[in-house]
């Protein structure tokens, strides 16, 4: 009989919405030098966590971002979720949501939504039902049949989530979703985006340049420094959720943003 | 709605009075009538040429040359054009050699066409077709720029085959682009055809209206002049009716 210490546990198969960052770099090669946007990045991701990316202009966060999106290749290191690295694109696994809405205007929001179902040929039927769930799971129930430019800014940008949602991927990437919004519709659009989270429980990696917004999300804030890209902290948020308005005059939130906010100032 | 309808009242008044005006000229003599027929004059004989079968024949081989023409430009150029906007060294390399044959008069090259073809049905269109290439390859190129990143992107990222992110993101994207530039590709066409008619041919519309202007029958000259002007206009209207249904698009 073996002592069970020395049994070397199966490693547990990851589970949907893990993510894994090891070593990652990226180099750019121009004509006259090479420009290092991601040095040695590592980071990991449990399934369901809320994670937000922030970093001044230039540190690379939606670099790292496409990289899991399978938009971009890593020059070095490894990208994984799921346990199988990312090497181009895969709807099953990711959705993206991306600064502008981009939401084809020559669609409606419903065939918008539809598009990466149509992709892969799902049938009429069965888009048309997966569109109408995700678009009520957005607080878009009964706006479907409208046109992107009948839509405000906060509208289309849930068409977007519901595009990113529709394949139920585990991973939703998020890239500055709110940054060409108004404040208010900015502040409602999170409180909605958390209820939405909450509801799916899907892994979110979330891109931002306001501080506010990173720590009233996340989990977790990952602090980026400038070229090249490195991770300089990484905060754990444990204000209770559902989180409120008021926490945003609270001492705990107004020390965390200032965390960031000492290293933000100091590598820009 | 009320201003837009004030606007058609007010375009409507001024073609009414051109008309007025050319019937005045005419009538009281202010212009010789034998220069100028009257307006009246002219629509009856437009009536009249329509009831014409060799009107209508002509009518028809024009028609059949620019559509012809029309048809073999269209793809042929909206394919050069697609080529050269997704090849960046070879865009680089043509499109400035593109501009220079642009801005070239193409009717000089007539009496080639002529040698080359003979004077006949393959001779208008072949100048139709030359006439058009080059705005419909410009107009392309165009087109196939102003398809936003952002757009590619999204396709991308939901693992879109070059097939799909073609018919699926780039077609109706340059859609509204590309009905522009039938509408103008159609006014260089119709122009190329009519030329060669005039210059050297034996039967089609412009060969008609050239034949009436030699033999100073300005009554009939005139009512082609009509007729060709009516048809060019209504085509141009059906496409850009179609343009407007498409307009919100362009963002």
């Amino acid at each position: 009989m073996q002592p069970l210490a020395n049994i070397t546990p199966l490693k547990p198969a990851p589970r949907a919405g893990t993510i894994e960052l090891r070593g990652v770099g990226q180099v750019f090669r121009t004509a006259t030098q090479d420009v290092t946007a991601l040095d040695d990045v590592s980071l990991d991701i449990r399934p369901g966590r809320f994670v937000v990316l922030v970093g001044p202009s230039g540190c690379g966060k939606s670099t790292l971002l496409m990289m899991l999106a399978g938009l971009r290749q890593q020059t070095s290191g490894t990208v994984t979720i799921n346990g199988a690295p990312i090497l181009q694109p895969d709807p099953n696994r990711v959705g993206v949501v991306f600064q502008e809405p981009s939401l084809f205007p020559w669609l409606t929001a419903e065939q918008n939504v539809e598009f990466p179902l149509a992709l892969r040929g799902t049938p009429k039927s069965e888009r048309r039902a997966r569109a109408e769930e995700a678009l009520k799971l957005v607080g878009l129930d009964g706006f479907g049949k409208r046109h992107p430019h009948e839509l405000s800014g906060g509208m289309k940008q849930r068409v977007s989530i519901a595009r990113g949602l529709v394949q139920d991927p585990p991973v939703l990437l998020m890239d500055e979703p709110f940054a060409a919004l108004d404040e208010q519709t900015r502040m409602t659009m999170g409180d909605e985006l958390l209820r939405i989270w909450a509801a799916t429980g899907k892994t979110v990696v979330f891109v931002t340049h306001s501080l506010t917004e990173a720590v009233y999300l996340a989990d977790e804030v990952v602090v980026m420094s400038a070229r090249p890209g490195r991770i300089v902290d990484q905060l754990q948020v444990s204000l209770p959720r559902p989180r409120t308005y008021e926490m945003l005059s609270g001492d705990a939130f107004g020390a965390l943003r200032e965390r960031i906010w000492r290293h933000i100032r100091k590598s820009a | 709605m009320a201003g837009n309808l004030g606007l058609r009242i007010a375009r409507l008044a001024v073609v009414v009075a051109l008309f007025a005006l050319w019937e005045t000229l005419s009538r009281t003599g202010l212009v010789n009538p034998r220069l100028l027929p009257s307006a009246s004059e002219t629509l009856s004989m437009l009536g009249d040429l329509l009831q014409r079968a060799s009107v209508r024949n002509d009518l028809a081989v024009t028609a059949t040359e620019v559509v012809t023409a029309f048809a073999l430009a269209v793809p042929c150029g909206a394919l050069i054009g697609f080529l050269i906007a997704e090849n960046r060294s070879f865009a680089d390399v043509v499109k400035p050699l593109l501009f220079f044959a642009f801005s070239i008069p193409k009717s000089i090259f007539l009496p080639m066409f002529i040698l080359v073809f003979g004077v006949g049905f393959a001779q208008k269109v072949g100048f139709g077709f030359f006439s058009t290439i080059f705005i419909v390859i410009m107009s392309t190129t165009t087109a196939v720029e102003s398809v936003k990143l952002d757009y590619l992107t999204v396709a991308r990222s939901y693992g879109a085959t070059p097939a799909q992110t073609a018919f699926r993101v780039y077609l109706p994207s340059m859609l509204p682009i590309l009905l522009e530039a039938l509408r103008i590709s159609m006014i260089f066409n119709l122009t190329g055809v009519i030329l060669a008619e005039m210059y050297a041919s034996r039967d089609g519309i412009g060969h008609q209206i050239a034949t009436w202007g030699e033999n100073f029958q300005m009554k009939q000259l005139l009512a082609g002049v009509v007729l060709v002007a009516a048809i060019a206009i209504a085509f141009n209207e059906m496409v850009r009716w179609v343009e407007t249904r498409c307009s919100h698009w362009r963002t």
